[in-house]
């Protein structure tokens, strides 16, 4: 990365720490990390559950590091990172050959969640409400209403078609609907 | 609820919701929730899910993962692409971290070093019984006196016992179950020494890395080329191995 390029990508994106860890600065990439880290660890806690979230969101950082080089400026870093983020996600989930399995419209995969919330931290209820979800539905879930993706952008991340990503969408609201209303 | 007579309308009202009907879906919804005051109950609770779900509050991380993030990005050389477009989906291994409160600093010695990724080297069951040795009585101080609650997961790490006989494990061969076999006899044996805590600790991760296991297996048997399934399941068998040992050599500091 040359000096010219760096200018650029800071010019391009504001952040002279993007622009700082893309000619390899370590410093400028961890200052980056802790600006980040929450958001990604959350985004990749909701989708995979609590056990795989610290090695995952570490992983999506170091596969940061490697492929800022290719980031030319052209969407917000959190964007880009976020994105990213997410294809590292769905790309984990693949390795396990679960996908499929967890997008079926398997009527025995639309039991109730089983443990009903206390009522005192409606957060904390949502969270654990989430988490409890089929991961096809909570996949879904977290990308469509928490982090704001559309049905046809989450069709085309998860390779899946736009219905599927609307059923699923639609399943884990009456879950998390009956789980939230303690019913 | 009566949700069931009223499916047909339900599962609309999500699309309904997101306006992603078109406008005769659209007026058809609007003119049954006229009339159905079930259905408009669930629409208003579909919203309050969503509305939830827009603003849930980001959660504090546990642990700091940088080290790991550092550790990985150590020797990749980066200069970008030249390293993803060689290994695409070549996962970097990393250090899981834990937290534990203080009545879990025991089970956090045993736990910390369980699920850091990178050792290669196994203990057989006498070497075991040795290494048991290194690790100081109490069970909370390492054999150096550093207090495990703030000692780094690499310092721990280095207590491998001096002079102990180690032998490099083949994973996917007889020794493997072997080895595993003799550290949980061991580790049955001496479970009254290990508190409460600590054995539901050790027995909670074992399960985690008993799954992970069954589930590289799986995935394996319908994709048995695949290099990294493969070497996820060494890893996993690997913590699973180092979990054992540990464990058994806590149930000697505790004596």
């Amino acid at each position: 990365m040359t000096l010219g390029g760096e200018t650029s990508i800071q010019a391009r994106t504001g952040d002279p720490d993007v622009a700082l860890a893309a000619a390899g600065d370590t410093s400028a990439f961890e200052r980056l990390y802790r600006t980040h880290v929450v958001r990604i660890h959350n985004l990749t806690r909701r989708m995979l559950g609590g056990q795989e979230a610290d090695e995952v969101t570490q992983d999506i950082f170091v596969r940061t590091w490697q492929k800022l080089g290719q980031f030319r400026g052209e969407s917000a870093f959190s964007t880009w990172l976020h994105r990213l983020a997410i294809n590292v996600v769905i790309e984990r989930r693949r390795s396990f050959a679960i996908q499929r399995e967890r997008m079926s419209d398997d009527a025995a995969a639309l039991d109730g969640l089983s443990v009903k919330p206390a009522r005192a931290d409606l957060t904390v209820d949502m969270e654990h409400a989430i988490d409890q979800l089929p991961p096809g539905a909570r996949e879904i879930f977290v990308l469509h209403d928490v982090e704001g993706y559309k049905h046809r952008e989450i069709a085309a991340m998860l390779g899946i078609a736009t219905g599927t990503s609307k059923r699923q969408l639609h399943r884990a609201r009456m879950l998390l609907r009956e789980y939230l209303s303690g019913g | 609820m009566g949700v069931d007579v009223h499916e047909e309308w339900t599962d609309q009202l999500s699309e309904y919701l997101d306006d992603e009907l078109d406008a005769a879906g659209r007026e058809a919804v609007e003119q049954h929730l006229r009339g159905c005051a079930d259905c408009r109950a669930v629409l208003n609770d579909l919203k309050r899910v969503v509305a939830q779900a827009q603003t849930i509050p980001p959660s504090p991380l546990q642990a700091d993962l940088w080290d790991g993030v550092a550790a990985g990005i150590q020797g990749t050389g980066r200069k970008g692409a030249g390293v993803d477009a060689a290994h695409p989906s070549t996962p970097v291994p990393f250090r899981r971290r834990f937290t534990f409160t203080v009545p879990q600093l025991a089970a956090a010695a045993v736990v910390l070093m369980a699920v850091s990724a990178g050792i290669a080297w196994q203990i057989a069951d006498r070497s075991a019984q040795r290494a048991q040795s290194t690790v100081a009585a109490g069970g909370t101080r390492t054999d150096n006196g550093a207090d495990v609650t703030t000692a780094p997961v690499v310092a721990l790490e280095r207590d491998t016992p001096a002079g102990a006989s180690i032998v490099q494990v083949a994973y996917a061969d007889a020794q493997y179950d072997a080895a595993v076999a003799d550290l949980e006899k061991a580790l049955k044996q001496g479970r009254g020494r290990l508190d409460a805590s600590t054995i539901a600790i050790v027995e909670h991760n074992l399960q985690i890395i008993d799954q992970a296991i069954a589930q590289a297996r799986e995935a394996l048997s319908a994709d048995p080329a695949n290099s990294y399934l493969s070497g996820h399941l060494v890893e996993a068998r690997r913590r699973k191995l180092d979990l054992l040992r540990r464990a058994t050599a806590l149930t000697s500091d505790t004596n």
